[in-house]
């Protein structure tokens, strides 16, 4: 037996002659937790693809050795076989199926002549939950009617019950609450005490330095370093990511702030499916020309259907009115409320950010293409201008604007989306989630930014998960629990156990004493 | 006449999209395949396939396909689908053969009036998809149904014939010999200075130039096609009528789809809706206007065919639709939406037309006939969803 449960020795894969992995060694033990750090496009997710049989044996160079011996795999079957097992990003469940048949999907127990075995899944599958510590989950229900943690957690549930010696886990808490982080973390340490091996990637480094053993960064597709997590901490971590210091990631400077440009008086959203729940119950709140006002609360606190509903996106029921500068204004569609000035940045890139057929600078322009029409015919020339100003302007690593969308990594995707919405010229922009799957270095250049368009008197609204981030960047913060306003802060002296401790609250007697700068 | 080329040609040579470097190569194979089939039948038919007269005969046929497939693939990269347009065609075409025959009425006012028609019934079908949110696949099947029923009904189930002369023109119409030199000479300098003009644009943007060789043998290649396309119909009686409107229509849509705003947002919306809406563009109205779109060129293909045939019949148009979604996918068009090309569509109608009347040529039975065009269908599709899901 290897002292090592998993050696990747010289991994080497090319896309199209481009090095996406140049020579990269992973180790990992039984019963170690490696986190394996880089920034997006670093090559990560493309070394863990290799891993999970996702990239069949032969496509790429170099040697993997599973319990000293070669591992050959054909597919993801393969590995699934051997013990090893991914959880994407986004979570791969069939929402309307149960817990129980999520489970077991593709290994269902059957009885004679096919028929589910109902009775040992539920047994199985409650087993698992308990060791999970989640006994009060009804394994019979389906996934739906559970929060993102929990979904999380059947995916764990599955992989376990595929007998998983090493547990891959893209990005497991991108969606996730800060309580229910903890448990999957607390999690992760027990599999940990039971022998199980586990890949930790994510952009929360916190997370990481919480439940790693060893830290693995990879920077453009090379080996940077491993080293015992005693040896470091966040801030070197970073440096590692980025091979430069990240000294002011938050560029909070002062900035005038004007008079109050947006108001959104007594917004109450229903949800799509169950028209008797409110999803946003009577939220007041203003903004101030040139004010950074960040919207802060646990995921499913309603925040995203809040500011959907104020830019005409909610798909639901929802009530409420709108006024910018003193006047009430329509934003019943997203066509309205842009010509208003009033733009979004969409919390979900993929479902509602980039048009994936549609290249670089196509992207860009969506929003003012009539501005490039002369006669019947877009002019080419005037939009390739704005397009390369505008990829300048937003540091758009891209090699050419006619390239594919869906080429770039997340952050330089994101970038082309707030170009995209920047183009409208904006009184009030709306950011949801700005940074998620986002890597450090764009982070920080999406916070540079956002800085300079408050400078420049736009009011923005960012809502954030990141409760650093939120503090970071804010002027105020908004916090919304359960679809009630709980807390409207300046931020001065805040604190993160502040703004989480109203967002947890449900008790009004506890409520942080509320700062309105709008007389309700 | 003048968009005609301004499509071909930027079509060929537009950006260096790798996606566009990827399609160009499916037109290539999709030729490859013409010739293969072209040369297939011409041995079987020991040449009579080749000759000045079938092929002509060939691109007349071509012509009803290849007008209803101008449509439908704007339809298809709106992410939508019509299945009505076969009934529609027959309507639209009985509506024009009974105008003509029972009416009288003169043909430029004839034309307006089915236009005008076309364009309120593929409204109509754009308001149920895009404002009432039908799915469009429902509304087609529908208007299938209703379109052949109303019909039935304005004919009575009979054929309404003979249509007048001028109104036959439209669909076995020649035009004269040095119509045809004049159009090629035109094209030809057009193909020229449009190349030119995007070498100076390329350059003035610092974009990769593609050697002026390959553009030489390009505009060369351009010449040749047009030069033996031109001759081969004039040692017939001349270019076709249809033929025409068929090159006109494929220069109009290429321009409105790859240079104006409306055609750039049929794509936005058919590769993402949603971030096209959150983007402040009208979707619906979009999708009105591409159903809108699609009923014109029913209205279009139903005067084309009732002028061949020289009479309105009820039956007339029945699987239309089938044909022109398969042009649509055979040359290249994404069945999710997002993306396609006229010129694709249009080679993919050259495939079932060439099918179709080679082997008409060789007496294969209708049967038979059906099954080879079901299978090419699906041999296409296979081959589009293997090469993409293999990149």
């Amino acid at each position: 037996m290897s002292e090592y449960l998993l050696e990747m020795k010289g991994i080497v894969k090319q896309f199209d002659g481009v090095r996406a992995l140049d020579g990269i060694d992973l180790k990992i033990k039984a019963g170690e937790c490696v986190g394996l750090c880089g920034e997006n496009g670093a090559g990560k997710s493309t070394l863990m693809k290799i891993l999970s049989g996702v990239y069949p044996h032969g496509t790429w160079d170099g040697d993997i050795l599973w319990d000293g011996k070669p591992l050959v795999a054909h597919s993801v079957r393969d590995t699934e076989a051997a013990g090893i097992v991914i959880i994407h990003q986004e979570l791969m469940l069939v929402p309307e199926l149960s817990v129980a048949e999520n489970i077991f999907m593709g290994h269902e127990l059957t009885l004679p002549g096919g028929r589910m075995n109902y009775p040992a899944m539920y047994r199985r599958a409650e087993e698992l939950m308990r060791e999970l510590n989640m006994p009060d989950i009804n394994v019979a229900l389906p996934v739906m009617q559970y929060g993102g943690g929990h979904q999380q957690l059947v995916e764990i549930a599955k992989a376990l019950n595929k007998k998983a010696r090493l547990l891959i886990l893209d990005e497991p808490s991108s969606s996730l609450t800060t309580s229910e982080i903890a448990v999957l973390l607390k999690i992760i340490k027990d599999l940990k005490a039971k022998g199980v091996a586990c890949v930790y990637i994510s952009h929360k480094l916190d997370e990481v330095a919480a439940v790693c053993d060893t830290i693995s960064v990879i920077r453009d597709g090379k080996h940077i370093a491993t080293t015992p997590m005693e040896e470091l901490d966040v801030d070197r971590i970073i440096t590692q990511m980025v091979g430069r210091e990240i000294t002011a990631m938050y560029p909070r400077r002062d900035h005038e702030v004007g008079e109050i440009v947006f108001e959104a008086r007594h917004m109450t959203c229903l949800d799509v499916d169950n028209p008797k729940r409110k999803r946003v119950d009577d939220v007041s709140f203003s903004v101030r020309r040139g004010e950074i006002l960040g919207i802060a609360g646990l995921v499913g606190a309603g925040r995203t259907e809040l500011v959907s509903a104020i830019f005409g996106a909610y798909q639901g029921r929802c009530e409420g009115e709108v006024w910018m500068n003193g006047v009430r204004v329509d934003t019943g569609t997203p066509l309205k409320s842009i010509r208003l000035g009033l733009c979004m940045v969409p919390e979900d890139r993929k479902q509602h950010g980039i048009v994936p057929d549609l290249n670089v600078g196509q992207n860009i322009t969506l929003t003012v293409l009539k501005n490039f029409s002369r006669g019947t015919r877009i002019d080419a020339g005037a939009e390739l201008k704005t397009v390369n100003e505008e990829i300048a302007r937003m540091r758009l690593k891209t090699a050419s604007p006619f390239l594919p969308i869906t080429g770039l990594s997340g952050g330089n995707q994101q970038k082309a989306v707030l170009a995209k919405m920047l183009l409208a010229h904006p009184k009030v922009l709306i950011l949801d989630e700005p940074t998620r799957g986002v890597d450090v270095g764009a982070k920080a250049e999406i916070y540079r930014l956002i800085a300079e368009l408050a400078k420049q008197g736009v009011a923005v609204i960012m809502v954030s998960s990141e409760l650093a981030e939120v503090l970071g960047v804010s002027d105020r913060v908004l916090v919304i629990g359960e679809g009630k306003l709980r807390g409207d802060f300046a931020n001065q002296n805040l604190t993160q156990e502040m703004v989480l401790a109203a967002a947890i609250n449900q008790s009004p007697q506890q409520r942080m004493h509320i700062a309105t700068p709008s007389a309700a | 006449m003048t968009s005609t080329i301004s499509t071909r040609n930027g079509a060929a040579n537009t950006t260096a999209n790798i996606k566009q470097l990827f399609s160009r190569y499916k037109i290539m194979a999709l030729l490859i395949a013409i010739a293969i089939i072209w040369a297939f039948f011409s041995w079987k038919t020991e040449g009579g396939f080749v000759t000045p007269r079938n092929l002509s005969n060939l691109l007349r046929q071509m012509s009803v396909t290849g007008i209803l497939a101008c449509g439908m693939v704007l339809v298809i990269i709106a992410g939508e689908i019509d299945l009505s347009v076969g009934s529609l065609l027959g309507l639209l075409g009985g509506v024009a053969a009974i105008l003509n025959v029972t009416h009288n009425l003169p043909l430029p006012l004839n034309l307006v009036l089915v236009l005008t028609l076309g364009l309120l019934l593929g409204l109509f079908n754009g308001y149920l998809t895009a404002y009432m949110r039908i799915p469009s696949f429902i509304v087609g099947l529908g208007g299938m149904l209703a379109f052949r029923g109303v019909l039935l009904g304005v004919t009575g189930g009979l054929t309404i014939a003979p249509v007048s002369s001028d109104l036959v023109y439209l669909g076995q119409g020649y035009l004269p010999a040095s119509f045809g030199v004049a159009l090629v000479v035109v094209l030809f300098v057009l193909a020229l200075a449009l190349t030119w003009r995007q070498r100076v644009n390329r350059t003035r943007h610092a974009l990769p130039v593609a050697p002026l060789w390959r553009d030489a043998i390009k505009v060369a290649l351009i010449g040749a096609v047009l030069l033996a396309f031109v001759r081969t119909l004039n040692s017939y009686d001349g270019i076709p009528v249809p033929v025409l409107l068929l090159l006109a229509l494929l220069g109009l849509f290429s321009y409105v789809t790859t240079q104006t705003v409306f055609g750039r947002r049929i794509y936005s919306v058919g590769s993402n809706m949603e971030a096209t809406r959150l983007s402040g563009v009208n979707v619906q109205s979009v999708k009105l206007w591409v159903f809108g779109i699609m009923g014109v060129m029913c209205a279009l293909a139903g005067l084309v065919n009732t002028a061949r045939l020289a009479a309105g019949s009820p039956s007339s148009g029945s699987m239309g639709e089938l044909d022109a979604i398969a042009a649509c996918f055979i040359g290249g068009t994404s069945m999710r939406g997002g993306s396609g090309t006229i010129y694709g569509a249009l080679i993919g109608a050259l495939v079932m037309a060439s099918l179709d009347n080679g082997m008409s040529m060789l007496d294969v039975g209708t049967y038979w006939q059906m099954i080879v065009k079901g299978s090419i269908l699906m041999l296409a599709v296979w081959v589009d969803v293997s090469t993409r899901s293999g990149r």
